[in-house]
């Protein structure tokens, strides 16, 4: 049976903090016993690309590094992806095509079966410029937090809620 | 003076902004292109075995990881002194045929695409892929979507992953194809050849049958005359994958060809104390500044820089559109910058057919995809056309092949003169005498290095993943008197 809800540890594992969302699901896969429902993935990719990663599955997590300024370093946020500013309008949010949400909407208006909810686990980072393997501190301290905050929406959502126990 | 900042750029993979500073008068002093370069990337693949290095190249960025890994495995091969079998080249350059056409069609409907079909003066919410959608048709977003599934079907049948393909090896590739896997990449690439058609169609009848943007392309503001650089086969015509590396004069008069290893005796790097980023130019002709001509070693690798560089396409359908391109932009060499995006097309064209071409070939499912090395690790240098320039990964190991130095020399970063003298020019042309800085002026500037497709970037995708729009205005006292925010 196909999975119905879909994890993504987005980022790219080399540049430093960017990496966080694959860490996350990594301490998740090592510390806890996901459902057969769920299907993990690892991505470093945005925009078109990502939106046709989402097509078939009925709900998305992804974990990602997040720069808002606006929050301390190492916060865990959690918002749904309707809640994601498209402050892009209509320019490039990831490579070289769009953003999530103007590619999620060009999915729709051809009928691509999407997630009818697709929530975002994000850690505020700091440091994405710098080529390295290793998170900074407070993002590393963060991972436990955001791996719980996956475990809970996953529970909100599922029938056959995992063990939070992590 | 008066600063304009575009800061940083929009539809670009990674940041970089552009300052134009103003006179007394209100016209463009200067400008200057800035990227903050990703730090420590080469210092990163340093002490590692080196076959590691072509999957961990693939992650600098999200865009070409394809090439990335390409070009390490030559390098590779060129460290161990081992030469892959023609089956294993032939499904390198499958696997990579299959990127390009992916590739070029995100480009072309999600970048190039907003710009020439939805206009350059269209209001910023619609110029994006839906932009393109609601203009030409519901169906050119399946078929977009269509393309990319196949390109990436491809990509994950050779590479081994979708996007990362991680199966190039010392001598060759860790696996082949079966009968029934080359059979089903055969029929995807048929219709690839046949989207191809499709769109340069598209960009036949909305851009080469629109005035404005004809007169836009052929126009004073995007054209430069400069050197050219291209990968070549040995009949000189285009090719993505293996050759050497042809560079022609900005009459078109080839300088020569050379091989990877020889790439130091042509390339030289200057330096300006205004960015990090370094700006590579033709040794044998010398820096002489950000100036046109034949006496300048400015030189430019793109798309159009390919088609220039070669005698020809080496598919038939591919070649056809190349002849049709030289006609009507007034022959070779063509010097307008946005005729990269029609270049492009044709590149796509030519890796659809190049797709069938390997994907029919007898020796395709050979068992024979890998020769063993023998010989100690040294030294090695692998070069392929990237989407966005040519390419080069060199490598230096110890004995153990451990990896004590590499160097990269990225598509985009050939391109970083041009692209200043670009969006030098275009600033120069398009404000005057303190035009009022509307959102259509601004885009236009953009378009000038936009054609160019740059890439400074990484697969970074910390959200919220926008790159919004900022333009400072400063007076000629250098106080800011203004400041103009889109998607901020």
């Amino acid at each position: 049976m196909k999975a119905n809800i879909i994890l993504i540890g987005l980022g790219n594992p080399i540049l430093g903090d960017d990496g966080v969302g694959w860490k996350v699901v990594e301490y998740l896969q090592q510390h806890s016993s996901l459902p057969t429902s769920i299907d993990i993935d690892f991505l470093a990719l945005g925009g078109i690309s990502l939106m046709e990663r989402l097509i078939g599955y009925d709900q998305a997590i992804l974990v990602d590094a997040i720069i808002t300024g606006q929050h301390p370093i190492g916060s865990v946020l959690c918002f749904e992806v309707d809640e994601l500013p498209n402050l892009a309008g209509g320019h490039l949010a990831a490579a070289h095509d769009t953003s999530l949400q103007v590619a999620l909407q060009m999915g729709h208006s051809m009928d691509a079966k999407l997630p009818r909810r697709i929530t975002i686990i994000a850690v505020e980072a700091q440091s994405v410029y710098d080529f390295s393997e290793d998170l900074t501190l407070p993002i590393k301290a963060a991972v436990p937090e955001a791996a719980k905050m996956v475990m809970t929406v996953m529970a909100e959502s599922s029938n056959d809620p995992p063990d939070v126990a992590i | 003076m008066e600063r304009i900042t575009i800061d940083p750029i929009t539809r670009l993979e990674g940041h970089g902004k552009i300052d134009i500073f103003l006179d007394a008068e209100g016209n463009v002093a200067n400008s200057y292109f800035q990227i903050p370069e990703l730090r420590g990337f080469e210092r990163f693949c340093v002490g590692r075995q080196v076959e590691e290095v072509p999957i961990l190249t693939n992650r600098i960025c999200g865009v070409c990881p394809e090439a990335h890994h390409m070009a390490g495995a030559k390098a590779v091969d060129a460290v161990y002194h081992v030469d892959p079998p023609r089956t294993a080249k032939m499904l390198r350059e499958l696997l990579y045929s299959a990127f390009y056409c992916t590739d070029r069609t995100t480009h072309f409907y999600a970048l190039a695409g907003p710009d020439f079909i939805v206009g350059p003066d269209a209001p910023v919410a619609e110029r994006n892929i839906l932009g393109v959608i609601h203009k030409v048709g519901l169906e050119i977003g399946g078929k977009v979507i269509q393309m990319r599934k196949y390109g990436h079907a491809t990509v994950e049948i050779i590479g081994g992953r979708k996007v990362h393909p991680c199966t190039s090896f010392p001598g060759g590739l860790t696996k082949g194809i079966t009968k029934e896997q080359r059979k089903e990449i055969e029929d995807m690439g048929r219709w690839a050849v046949d989207f191809a058609q499709f769109s340069l169609k598209i960009f036949n009848d909305i851009v080469l049958g629109n005035k404005e943007y004809l007169d836009l392309i052929l126009g004073d503001i995007y054209t430069h005359h400069t050197y050219y650089m291209g990968t070549v086969d040995e009949n000189n015509k285009v090719n993505f994958y293996d050759g050497k590396v042809s560079v022609v004069d900005p009459d078109g008069k080839r300088l020569g060809k050379y091989a990877a290893h020889e790439y130091t005796d042509w390339i030289a790097e200057h330096v300006e104390p205004w960015t990090y980023l370094k700006f590579p130019y033709l040794k044998k002709v010398g820096w002489k500044g950000f100036v046109d001509g034949k006496d300048s070693g400015v030189y430019m690798a793109t798309p159009l820089s390919r088609l220039n560089a070669a005698d020809g396409m080496a598919t038939p359908l591919a070649q056809a559109e190349y002849e049709k391109f030289y006609s009507a932009l007034g022959g070779k060499p063509v010097h307008q910058r946005l005729a990269i995006h029609w270049a492009r097309l044709i590149e796509l064209q030519y890796a659809a057919e190049r797709w069938v071409e390997l994907a029919t070939d007898p020796e395709i499912t050979s068992d024979n995809f890998r020769t063993i090395p023998t010989e100690k690790p040294t030294e090695g240098v692998g070069i392929v056309e990237a989407p966005r320039g040519t390419l080069t990964h060199h490598y230096w190991t110890d004995e153990r092949g451990v990896t004590t130095r590499v160097n990269l020399v990225v598509g985009t970063t050939n391109n970083y003169a041009p692209i200043q003298m670009s969006t030098n020019k275009a600033a120069r042309s398009l404000i005057k005498k303190g035009v009022v800085v509307k959102e259509g002026l601004l885009n236009m500037i953009e378009m000038a290095f936009r054609a160019y497709d740059p890439c400074f970037g990484c697969a970074t995708h910390t959200l919220p993943g926008q790159m919004p729009l900022e333009i400072s205005i400063h007076d000629d006292q250098g106080n800011l008197v203004d400041v103009l925010k889109q998607n901020c």
